[in-house]
């Protein structure tokens, strides 16, 4: 049943743009791009935040760092993209644990506070860098790719097909961090990380060492942030520091996980796929025409997300959806 | 016998409160160890200090010949002693059979295998049949077991229960006995009890120790302790003991 919804997802993802494409449109493989890329970091943030219980509002630090270790690798010295990726998941994790190690003495509120703290010490020091290109920022020159393979092994895709070369992309990368997540949900980890959420105290008296284990639960987020920064910053095809230590970078993932299912694998992808086209169809439907300009779209798209929360805090995916699909059966065996 | 745990005059104050003075008593292996006192004597400070909640301001903790007066609580853990909880820290959002697999995987790193050693012990506690439960949902009586099997779970050589009995019936509390001898005759595990109830402590101890102001005033075998004066004023008050 799992397997079989599992195999038709991936289908779905795989054919989705397909036929688009055929038209020439390119407008909805952006779309999926945007629901790929923040379902990722929706399934990065539910490591440190659904599973090991502490919240985290300043991954987008790492995104940001992911970002710009690519970018000057591939300016500075010519690396490519991928094992720029490399680089940047790596550094940002271990930049993550050792900022993160002292926090781990504060709980609850206090270690949200000290997230958006390291958040806000890190906004100042990109805008004035000057190594890194300060407000500037940098760009990342196109080198164009004569094939499709040479454009996927570069990750720089260009013309009619860019979209289509970043949707996939995404979808890799977005493929990658599930099965990743899966089986630390499924390790020694998982457990780890969910008796700390539930009970510190008692997480200690059986041998967990809570504080290891929390730089390690947001090591792991700051690793797929990164990565998703890296895919971001090659789209984008520049790195500045308004753009990607932008707060939206954990206020969307952050939503889509708590409106999908908080602590569930699968509930910031839900909520992604949900939340990404809301907005992108408020927008096209109320940002245009008399209404334009008021921010009515954001209103609704806010008003959507209150909803749910106010009715399903514990997410979409906490529904009876087996109950639900059972009944559509007929009755018969 | 060999000892296990040595306290050396450890004592812990908060503020101007002394909830442990000059506490020094040895528990020896293969011992059941009662460990009573009036509310506010100071028992549950003295398990804090042994498993590292909390550390001593002075005197020294010993187990298994490592010091281990100021060793976090995971490393206590390590090292051999387990413990419950006065109120129960069950992981609630965690299946019954999840929680005590967070125990065995201290000592292995296999999945599978601290999954199976999971399932033995909640067959061991009569807690089969609850395994897919999310532990909040269970009743005190078995949260408290699922405590002890999560516990038994990391392989202790001491396992310190802190009030596994109070507020269960009769049926349950008389259970819970079973358990915890079940534990010391069948899989060899030194047992420390703080227990409010008479019935249950006296019956089940070698040794009871006695805390009363931070202070020990009594250790010995269960039926000179009863016998003692100062623990009958301790517990009934000042005219009883001079009858």
């Amino acid at each position: 049943m799992a397997r079989t919804a599992l195999v038709i997802g991936a289908l779905a993802a795989i054919v989705y743009p397909i036929p688009l494409q055929l038209q020439g449109t390119t407008y909805y493989q952006t779309v999926g791009f945007l629901v790929l890329l923040n379902a990722m970091l929706g399934i990065g943030w539910n490591v440190i935040g659904g599973w090991a219980g502490q919240f985290d509002f300043g991954p987008q630090v790492f995104f940001g760092i992911g970002a710009y270790t690519a970018a000057l690798l591939y300016v500075k010295l010519g690396v490519d993209a991928w094992l720029g990726l490399v680089g940047g998941v790596a550094v940002a994790a271990v930049v993550c644990a050792v900022l993160t190690y002292p926090l781990t003495r504060l709980r609850g509120h206090y270690f949200a506070i000290s997230t958006v703290a390291i958040w806000m010490i890190v906004q100042p020091i990109g805008s004035t860098w000057e190594y890194i290109g300060a407000a500037q920022g940098l760009f990342i020159p196109v080198k164009t790719h004569s094939t499709i393979v040479g454009a996927a092994l570069a990750l720089q895709f260009s013309g009619p097909t860019k979209a289509l070369g970043y949707y996939y992309s995404a979808l890799a990368l977005f493929a990658v961090t599930l099965a990743l997540m899966a089986w630390v949900e499924r390790s020694k980890l998982g457990f780890y990380f969910r008796a700390i959420r539930d009970d510190q105290e008692a997480a200690e008296g059986i041998g967990i060492d809570s504080r290891l284990y929390k730089v390690i639960a947001r090591s792991i987020t700051a690793a797929v942030f990164a990565g998703g920064g890296v895919l971001y910053a090659f789209w984008a095809l520049s790195v500045f520091p308004e753009q990607v230590f932008e707060l939206n970078w954990s206020t969307l993932p952050i939503m889509a996980t708590v409106v999908g299912g908080i602590g569930r694998l699968w509930g910031p992808v839900l909520g992604a796929a949900i939340l990404i086209p809301i907005s992108q169809i408020m927008s096209t439907m109320l940002g245009t025409g008399p209404l334009a300009g008021r921010g009515i779209d954001l209103i609704v798209y806010g008003l959507i997300i209150v909803v749910i929360a106010a009715f399903r805090p514990t997410g979409l995916l906490s529904l009876p959806w087996a109950r639900w699909v059972r009944l559509e059966r007929p009755a018969a065996a | 016998m060999a000892t296990l745990l040595r306290l050396e005059s450890s004592t812990k104050s908060f503020g101007g409160l002394l909830a442990n003075r000059d506490v020094s008593l040895a528990i020896e292996a293969g011992e059941i160890v009662g460990l009573i006192g009036p509310n506010g004597a100071g028992k549950t400070t003295l398990f804090n200090c042994i498993t590292g909640y909390m550390h001593p301001d002075a005197g020294r903790i010993v187990f298994d010949g490592h010091d281990i007066t100021h060793t976090r609580p995971e490393r206590i853990c390590h090292a051999g002693v387990a413990r419950t909880w006065q109120v129960v820290r069950a992981f609630g959002r965690m299946t019954a059979l999840e929680n005590v697999v967070c125990g065995a995987l201290q000592r292995t790193n296999r999945i599978a295998e601290a999954r199976a050693r999971a399932r033995e012990l909640l067959e061991f506690t009569e807690l089969h049949g609850r395994g897919d439960m999310p532990a909040a949902t269970l009743t005190l009586a078995d949260k408290k077991r699922l405590e002890i099997a999560r516990a038994l779970a990391t392989r202790p050589k001491l396992l310190l229960l802190d009030e596994a009995m109070s507020g269960l019936t009769p049926i349950e509390t008389a259970a819970a006995v079973t358990l915890v001898r079940r534990i010391h005759d069948e899989m060899a595990v030194t047992i420390c009890v703080v227990e409010h109830v008479m019935e249950v402590v006296m019956p089940l101890s070698h040794r009871v120790v006695v805390l009363d102001y931070g202070v020990k005033i009594a250790d010995g075998a269960p039926d000179a302790v009863v016998r003692d004066e100062q623990v009958i004023r301790a517990y009934l008050g000042e005219r009883r003991a001079h009858r």
